[in-house]
């Protein structure tokens, strides 16, 4: 079956139930997306469907069918990282690492949606995603900051 | 310290340096460091930095990225004495490698060491090759070099200037230097400054490789089924409908359970459904932890004493006030967010391993034991780790790797899932404290405890027995001698358990301390904290209830028991200022107070807690540190926020349950983590100090389950002495 990934199609030899994290993990290549727990408890998995975060780990590849899919690897262009990206450097957000693509494509949605947060918009979008590092404070502030990155179209971005 | 090899600077062996794809290259020395140069322009300076003629260079870390900031802090100290850009150092992690051990003759992260191990030997590296690269660079200008300066990636004289990397050839032919000189202190221009981790961008855009992502040609993936029951193996297996499956290569039986080999997890995981298995009961007998549990509670016999002032039954006889307490805490999982796996390549007597491991010499031992091969003959690679907290020491899964790969002769990556990683795992030890404290004319008069635990050492002892044996001398020398020797000696009680408390600063004047192990066959190990997770929360909130049983403040109290003019009080007093604890909280609000020292960092905290419909909900929390020298700050304020969440998930809301043998908890919607919407600010603040740096990994968790339950107690006037709280607080009627 076709999976569009990132703008890009790739052919995949899977059957339809198959989860979409596994697909893209083995069959596509892209290791950026992580697996946490495997029941959509954790978010590590996060990627957009059509735009929306979906739990890869419970989305078989059937369902997706040829709707355009976002994982990490897509977020920056050639020129810029994402804002939301530059946003988790300037608050080195990271510790492990692990969760912080979820984490990342989650914000992404949400400051599509709500361009200024409040920390409760916050707190609604971003729960569904566990950081056993606790790097939820730096996470905080770093949606903020990619909110005000965001709202400044020329300075978006920082250099690759 | 000792630990850390001489051989290491004056050798310059070439290790395996990741991208670098340094040969290996025994022997070393000023032969193959000139070799070396000559044909790749590079200067091995010593084991740890390499030089390139490109000017960039390359670190080989010793310890393993557990999130925790290391690469940060070691390239910072590499920076400040090597005089080059932080952002010009490449890191790269050490394999397996006895001439890059750290602790305890091991290659090992824990015991929030690896900043105050490398303070002195990682900056005396990146000196001596600074004074090659001097001296070479005045042999050229033919001037002294005491006249040369180097800074920035360049040596300077006067108007003279040129760049490392025009130097390394020249450099390599000059003799390592016996003492190289070191800044003082107060002469750190990077020291304290760099705040942006070194780590960053591979983690923000999805190209840093965790052990999970590792790929080595003619791999094959392995997926793993446990039994029901904790230890369970299989009696019968029937895998021919799975093996039937495309992509599935075998299907394979061990101690452990079953392997389901394929081309891709993907496919193991599917087949799993087809494999049929018949298990024996475990290895528990049926454990039981409320059982357990109940019975460490009434269990009252003395117990080994390892501390003993004055006569503490005597003060409390004639105390006014005599508090009785027991205090618990469950048995815990790790739950790092990176499940655990490992990659192996068994051929013949050999193993290459590819792993997110916290001791690669552990892993070396776990993979010899597990296949029948010498300790030397297993190299480890080691990856990045999504979370470590203790669990990355433990190799079972290494282990389990080698012996699919040795079956199937092929490259094997074996990632659990993450209810096998709860169900199998190893354990915070499970505790609980008896403690009696008298008061008399409002001042402290004596306290006893005794502590009751799972013995981390003990358990090592049972579980590590084969293990240990596949170490070499040395390194079983010293572990023995860390742990099993001393503690089977029965001379010092189990150090594990009650460190926090054998070594507490406060001065009771009449005190007893004792400790008993409890032993199940529920593997347990270190955990971040390791003993102090749990002693701090037993002396802090017990220290609360004789502030309270003696009418005192709780900073006031705490004073009277500390050193004056000790680092514990001048964090006690930037506490006290920082939460501006003078002024009473609002209604509705409480507020505890807790200190720790824990690997030589002092941390205090208080914590402001409130009742949302029964939920305790901890709004926000100060803390101050002691950490010596702050190298790099902002990692500082990130092990404490760290540590802070960390630990409240556990203060709060987790436990490991076994009924019948069974871990009742297997995933995270039954293993809670904190989430976004209950994680508390966090303001720190670091105390300056020119007192050489202690760790931070783990010394911010110990106070924050105490200053929460003393929270709740200054909130509500009922005292939680049962961890998890909010599950102590719903039964509080019932205790």
């Amino acid at each position: 079956m076709k999976l569009v990934v990132n703008g890009k199609p790739f052919e995949v030899a899977v059957p339809p139930e198959t989860p979409l994290l596994w697909a893209l993990r083995e069959e596509v290549g892209l290791t950026g997306t992580k697996f946490g727990c495997g029941i959509a408890q954790c978010g590590a998995c996060t990627v957009h469907v059509d735009g929306k975060p979906k739990r890869s780990c419970v989305t078989s590849c059937g369902d997706v069918g040829e709707l355009p899919i976002t994982t990490i690897e897509g977020l920056a262009t050639e020129a810029a990282l994402h804002p939301v990206q530059q946003a988790w450097l300037e608050e080195n957000v990271p510790q492990c690492g692990y969760c912080q693509a979820g984490q990342i494509m989650t914000t992404v949605v949400l400051l599509k949606a709500k361009p200024q947060p409040t920390d409760e918009d916050i707190d609604a979008a971003l729960s569904a995603n566990l950081c056993r590092c606790g790097t939820y404070p730096r996470i905080r502030k770093a949606v903020h900051r990619a909110a005000e990155l965001l709202a400044k179209p020329v300075a978006a971005g920082g250099s690759k | 310290m000792t630990a850390w090899t001489r051989r290491g600077f004056l050798q310059g062996m070439l290790v395996g340096g990741g991208a670098l794809a340094l040969a290996a290259c025994g022997g070393g020395g000023q032969a193959m460091r000139i070799e070396h140069a000559d044909k790749t322009g590079d200067l091995v300076a010593n084991l740890y930095i390499t030089v390139l003629a490109t000017g960039r260079v390359a670190l080989i870390v010793n310890k393993a990225e557990i999130g925790q900031g290391v690469s940060t802090g070691y390239a910072t100290l590499v920076a400040e004495e090597l005089g080059v850009p932080v952002e010009h150092i490449d890191i790269h992690y050490a394999d397996s490698n006895q001439e890059m051990r750290t602790s305890a003759t091991m290659q090992i992260t824990g015991g929030s060491t690896s900043t105050a191990e490398a303070f002195v030997p990682l900056r005396q590296a990146a000196a001596s090759a600074r004074e090659m690269l001097i001296a070479a660079a005045a042999q050229q200008w033919k001037v002294p070099a005491k006249e040369c300066v180097a800074a920035n990636g360049h040596v300077e004289h006067r108007d003279q200037k040129l760049a490392y990397g025009e130097l390394t050839k020249h450099a390599a032919r000059l003799d390592v230097p016996e003492k190289p000189r070191l800044k003082s202190p107060k002469e750190f221009t990077v020291v304290g400054k760099v705040d942006r981790r070194v780590d960053l961008r591979g983690k923000i855009d999805g190209s840093a490789k965790f052990g999970i992502d590792v790929q080595v040609p003619n791999m094959v993936n392995a997926f793993a089924i446990h039994g029901p029951t904790f230890g369970a193996k299989p009696i019968k297996v029937d895998g021919t409908r799975a093996k039937q499956r495309p992509g599935v290569i075998d299907v394979l039986a061990f101690d452990w359970g079953v392997a389901i080999v394929a081309d891709k997890f993907w496919q193991a995981r599917a087949a799993a459904a087809d494999v049929a298995v018949t298990w024996d009961k475990g290895t528990l007998n049926g454990l039981d932890t409320a059982k357990l549990q109940t019975a460490m509670r009434m269990h009252d016999k003395g117990g080994l004493v390892s501390r003993d002032h004055g006569d503490a039954n005597k003060a409390i006889e004639h105390a006014e006030h005599k508090i009785e307490a027991i205090y618990e805490a469950p048995y815990l999982a790790h739950a790092t967010m990176e499940p655990q796996n490992a990659t192996v390549h068994v051929t013949g007597d050999k193993a290459e391993v590819w792993a997110p491991t916290q001791s690669p010499t552990l892993a070396q031992a776990f993979v010899a034991n597990a296949i029948g091969i010498d300790f030397g003959d297993v190299t480890v690679h080691v990856t990045l780790s999504g979370g470590g907290f203790g669990r990355r020491a433990m190799a079972d899964v290494i282990g389990h790797a080698a012996q699919i790969s040795q079956r199937v002769k092929r490259p094997v990556k074996l990632v659990w899932t993450r209810e096998s990683d709860m169900t199998q795992a190893w354990y915070r030890p499970v505790y609980a404290a008896k403690v009696v404290g008298g008061v008399r004319d409002g001042k402290i008069s004596g306290a006893r405890m005794r502590v009751l635990s799972q013995s981390i050492a003990l358990s090592a002892g049972d579980w590590f027995g084969a293990i240990l044996s596949s170490l070499p001398r040395s390194v079983i020398d010293m572990i023995s001698g860390a742990a099993l020797a001393i503690f089977s000696s029965n001379s010092f009680g189990d150090p594990f358990s009650t460190e926090g408390i054998q070594n507490s600063p406060y001065r009771f004047g009449n005190f007893q301390l004792a400790s008993e192990p409890v032993q199940t066959k529920l593997p347990v190990a270190s955990w971040r904290s390791v003993g102090n997770s749990v002693t701090g929360f037993i002396m802090e909130s017990f220290v609360d209830e004789l502030a309270i049983a003696a009418k005192q403040d709780p900073f006031a109290l705490r004073r009277t028991i500390l050193p004056a003019n000790s680092r514990q009080t001048r964090v006690l007093d930037a506490l006290e200022k920082l939460s501006g604890w003078a002024t009473p909280p609002p209604k509705g609000i409480g507020r505890g107070v807790a200190r720790h020292q824990a690997f030589d960092t002092e941390v205090a905290q208080v914590a402001e807690v409130e009742l949302v419909n029964n939920r305790i909900r901890v709004k926000k929390v100060y803390c101050v540190v002691d950490c010596g020298i702050a190298v790099n700050p902002d990692v500082i304020r990130a092990q404490m926020e760290g540590g802070i969440i960390f630990g409240l998930s556990a203060a709060l809301d987790q436990e490991i349950t076994l009924v019948d043998g069974v871990v009742q908890q297997r995933n995270f919607d039954t293993f809670p983590l904190l989430r976004m919407y209950e994680a508390p600010e966090i303001i720190v603040e670091i105390l300056p100090s020119e007192n050489k740096p202690t760790g931070v990994g783990e010394p911010g968790l110990p106070p924050i389950a105490p200053a929460v339950a003393n929270a709740v107690f200054q909130l509500t006037g009922k005292r939680l002495r049962r961890m998890p709280l909010q599950r102590a607080w719903n039964e509080r009627g019932a205790s």
